[in-house]
């Protein structure tokens, strides 16, 4: 479980910085895909494991 | 435990990450860039393999792809070919661009209205998405609308050795190719470059 953390967390990690790079890159439609994209998949997740930590 | 089916989607959407690949410097550390998709390439091939040897359990997995090829094998597989492809010079960046995108988030979108609604919604939605997608990157309304179609249709057929993770990719990107190639379809916004140069 702590490796599927560390994956989870290197993951998020990516994504931000994927999207940073894109923003400085001046290439915004490509970064407002990433950011949209994987909010919704990304928030449900990071919900479900604080729902765990409660547990 | 963790939500595998929200994990499952999570690890999808995160796959439009690929396309960090066009900002790679065009040499790093001496080697060409595109050394580094068959690199990636081998490595996923190497886990695959390792689940299969050692029986590794691999959160997210469904239960059917426990003896078969894994999902993401096949989007990890279409999206280095889609990148090689553009090395090649045989596809424009913003169809390698907007395909993975595209492939990355209209599967879900596809699974999840299917879940939820039924198999129409999961067609009406996944248009809408990968059209928003094509059109935001390549610009040129034609293409965008059919490569929608024509991903959608891909994503359709369940076939045991052809995902539609690798389906989705490769059949929408050869399409708009050959329609681009053959001057059917109308020319596309700085001969479809949109990242120029890298880091």
């Amino acid at each position: 479980m702590k490796i599927t953390r560390l994956y989870i967390m290197i993951l998020y990690l990516v994504l931000v910085i994927c999207s940073l790079l894109f923003i400085v890159k001046e290439h915004y439609n490509i970064a407002i895909l990433l950011i949209l994209g994987n909010a919704l998949p990304g928030y449900t997740l990071a919900k479900s494991i604080m729902r765990e930590n409660e547990n | 435990m963790i939500d595998e089916r929200i994990f499952r989607r999570f690890n999808h959407t995160i796959a439009a990450c690929f396309v960090i690949y066009f900002l790679f410097p065009e040499k790093i550390i001496g080697l060409e860039r595109y050394y580094l998709i068959f690199l990636f390439w081998l490595l996923v091939i190497g886990i695959e393999v390792a689940r299969f040897q050692k029986n590794v359990e691999i959160l997210g997995l469904r239960d059917y792809e426990k003896n078969r090829i894994a999902g993401f094998v096949w989007f990890a597989s279409g999206a280095c070919l889609l990148l090689g492809v553009y090395e090649l010079d045989l596809a424009p960046q913003s169809f390698v661009i907007g395909t993975i995108i595209m492939a990355a988030y209209t599967d879900p979108v596809i699974g999840e209205a299917n879940q939820r609604y039924d198999d129409k919604w999961g067609v009406i939605l996944g248009l809408g998405c990968s059209f928003i997608i094509y059109q935001l990157i390549i610009g040129v309304f034609f293409y965008a609308i059919i490569g929608s179609i024509v991903a959608v249709i891909a994503e359709r057929p369940k076939i045991k050795w052809f995902d539609d993770d690798l389906a989705m990719q490769i059949i929408p990107i050869f399409v708009m190719c050959f329609l681009h190639s053959y001057g059917i379809g109308p020319e596309l916004v700085e001969q479809g470059l949109i990242i120029k140069e890298g880091l």
